[in-house]
C-alpha cells in the first residue's frame, strides 16, 4: 500500500493555547483581573491568599481557583477567610493546571460581580511554566527558606513571571538567605521582575502587596475590553 | 514531568488529523521537539512510542527531529494511503 506524507505541523501547546485565550477574552470582556501564583510546594502561596482575603474582603471582589494534585485542603482553608467563592480543582497526579480547568472553574464564577481572580497552581516550578492559563500575569512566590539560586535553577519560571513575592520574610534574621543576591539571580533571568516582601505572619510587606493588587484591579477595569 | 499529557496531545492532534477510524495505518509521526521546549525529551519518546504501540494505533513509529529552539509540534504523518489507486 502506498504510504501518503501529510503534513501537520501543529504546535502541542496550540490546543491550550486556544483554550488561554478564551480564557483571556472572558476575563477582559468583564474587566476582571486574573493573578497565577506559581511556586515550589510549601513557599506561602495559601498563606498569602488567606492575608490578601482577609485584608481585602469586601473592598475587592475576589475569587480563587486553588489546584492540588491531591485534597482540597487549600480551598477549604481559604474558604474561611471570604464568603466568595473557592473553587478546588483536584488535578488528580498532574503537575500543573492547565487552561481548560481555568475555563470550567469560570463557569461558576460571576464575573460581572468579580474584580479579581485569583489561580493558585499546583506547587511546582517547572510545569506551570509551561500552560497559559489566560492570565493577566504569573507571580512567583519565593520563599526565603529556599536557596538565592532558585531563579537559575527555574529560569523559564521566573522568565515568564512578571512579580516575584519574597515570602516568609519574618524567618530572614534565622536563615542564611541573602535576599539581595536572589533578587539579583532573578533579575539577571528577568531584568523586568518587581518584587515584593512578604510575611503572611508578621504582616510586613503585605500593605505593598495590596496596593500592588488595587493598582492591578484599577488597570484591568479601565482597559477597553 | 508533563510529558505523558504532551504526548496524548500528540496522539490526539494526530488523530484530528487522520480520523479515529484510521489510526492503524498511520507508520510514522514526525515530532519536533525544540531544546528549549521544556520537555525532556527521553521521557516524551517513552511516552510517545508506548501510546503509539498499543491500539488504536498498529505500531507506529516516532521520528523525533531535534531543534536549538522552543518549538514543540507535530510536523508530519505518514499514513498508509488506502484511498490511493496506485
Amino acid at each position: 500500500m502506498p504510504i501518503r506524507r501529510i503534513e501537520v505541523r501543529e504546535k502541542l501547546m496550540a490546543r491550550n493555547d486556544e483554550l488561554a485565550a478564551q480564557v483571556r477574552s472572558r476575563l477582559a470582556a468583564s474587566g476582571v483581573a486574573a493573578l497565577n501564583l506559581v511556586s515550589s510546594p510549601g513557599s506561602g502561596k495559601t498563606a498569602l491568599l488567606e492575608r490578601t482575603l482577609s485584608a481585602l474582603c469586601p473592598e475587592l471582589r475576589m475569587a480563587v481557583i486553588s489546584g492540588d494534585v491531591q485534597t482540597e485542603n487549600d480551598a477549604e482553608r481559604l474558604a474561611r477567610h471570604t464568603d466568595r467563592l473557592v473553587q478546588a480543582v483536584v488535578t488528580g497526579g498532574a503537575c500543573h493546571l492547565d487552561a481548560r480547568q481555568i475555563l470550567t472553574a469560570l463557569d461558576e464564577v460571576d464575573l460581572e460581580d468579580t474584580d479579581l481572580v485569583f489561580i493558585e497552581n499546583v506547587g511546582n516550578l517547572v510545569c506551570p511554566a509551561s500552560w497559559d492559563l489566560g492570565e493577566a500575569a504569573k507571580i512567583v512566590i519565593f520563599s526565603v527558606t529556599e536557596g538565592e539560586d532558585k531563579p537559575l535553577k527555574y529560569p523559564r519560571m521566573f522568565e515568564r513571571s512578571e512579580v516575584v513575592v519574597l515570602s516568609k520574610a519574618d524567618l530572614l534574621p534565622h536563615v542564611p538567605f541573602d535576599p539581595v543576591l536572589a533578587m539579583e539571580y532573578a533579575r539577571r533571568i528577568n531584568p523586568g521582575l518587581r518584587f515584593f516582601r512578604t510575611s503572611s505572619v508578621s504582616g510586613e510587606g503585605l500593605e505593598d502587596w495590596f496596593g500592588f493588587l488595587r493598582e492591578r484591579v484599577r488597570d484591568q477595569a479601565t482597559e477597553p475590553a | 514531568v508533563h510529558e505523558l499529557s504532551l504526548a496524548m496531545g500528540a496522539c490526539r492532534i494526530v488523530e484530528d488529523t487522520v480520523g479515529s477510524d484510521r489510526l492503524g495505518r498511520v507508520r510514522t509521526v514526525g515530532v519536533v521537539v525544540g531544546a528549549h521546549s521544556g520537555v525532556e525529551i527521553e521521557s516524551f519518546r517513552f511516552c510517545m512510542e508506548t501510546l503509539l504501540a498499543q491500539p488504536p494505533f498498529e505500531a507506529a513509529a516516532l521520528e523525533l527531529e531535534h531543534t536549538g529552539g522552543d518549538e514543540l509540534r507535530v510536523d508530519y504523518l505518514e499514513v498508509e494511503d488506502a484511498d490511493s489507486e496506485d
